[in-house]
């Protein structure tokens, strides 16, 4: 037992310096501005040819989503010699049900408005971080599917910006709205305004 | 009454931000990146440059929206 105590007691350990410096401190914003911008763009020229180009995926003569059914079609397609898209069979059984029900008509809304979403949010540094794995997750689905092209360097991207979501929103909206909201464990200036107003509104106590 | 001012300016400023990084995006699309780039890089730049400014002039010495 006393084993385990010691070996599970709390510790708090520190972070080296260098990464401190990178994703704690500001005076490295302006490079997590570039990152960001570059990865925010990206998302919104993506999103832009599917709610926008010619070859949109939305708001188009007949019903929404056939590229996206198309794309789906393809990736769960096993051929008869070499290696499927899809290296994982839930994966591709995940796929099938959503083609057989259909959900390609209103998931090619939330793909297309979700990579303008991010892509905005990301170029105004508006919750970064969120933005960021929104943006991670998809990257994640489409390279899932088989799709590698700029996905790899684009979650690489998001993952930096998740880890730095303290300062990658420096130079951004995020400068103004996380002191505001602050964290759950630490309430911003916005939030204990709100809460000294509604008192009956406030969690409970913490414990001493 | 100021700072409701400058906070509502922060707004629309950060608003004008995002509708012309989608105006340029959408409307001139991937012919020149490098092009684009720059004025979306322009006017975050901007919009945080005055924000700061306004924040230490508007608002207490500790900085943040309040």
């Amino acid at each position: 037992m006393t084993f385990f105590r010691k070996a599970f007691e709390r510790k708090h350990l520190e972070d080296p310096r260098p990464v401190q410096a990178v994703f704690s401190n500001t005076w490295l914003a302006p490079l997590w501005l570039i990152a960001r911008l570059y990865l925010g763009y990206q998302w919104l020229l993506a999103g832009s040819h599917k709610v926008w180009g010619d070859d949109r995926w939305i708001a188009r003569e007949g019903p929404d989503g056939l590229a996206l059914k198309s794309f789906w079609e393809r990736a769960i397609a096993v051929p008869a010699q070499g290696a499927p898209p899809i290296k994982y069979d839930w994966y591709r059984d995940f796929l099938q049900y959503m083609l057989d029900h259909s959900w390609y008509h209103w998931f090619a809304w939330v793909i297309a408005l979700g990579e303008v979403t991010v892509g905005v949010l990301l170029i105004v540094g508006c919750f970064t971080g969120l933005a960021a794995l929104a943006g991670a997750t998809m990257n994640f689905n489409f390279m899932l599917a088989g799709s590698a092209s700029t996905n790899p360097v684009l979650f690489i991207l998001a993952v930096l910006l998740m880890l730095g979501w303290k300062v990658s929103g420096w130079i951004g909206v995020d400068r103004w709205l996380l002191p505001a909201l602050g964290t759950p464990w630490q309430p911003g200036t916005a939030v204990q305004r709100v809460e000294r107003r509604l008192p009956h509104l406030r969690p409970h106590e913490r414990p001493a | 009454m100021t700072k409701g001012v400058a906070l509502a300016l922060g707004v629309l400023a950060w608003a004008g931000v995002a509708a012309l990084a989608i105006l340029i995006t959408f409307n001139i699309g991937d012919k020149n990146q490098v092009l684009m780039f720059l004025p979306i890089l322009a006017s975050v730049v901007l919009a945080w440059a005055v924000g700061e400014a306004v924040t230490e002039r508007v608002f207490d010495e500790e900085g943040g929206a309040r």
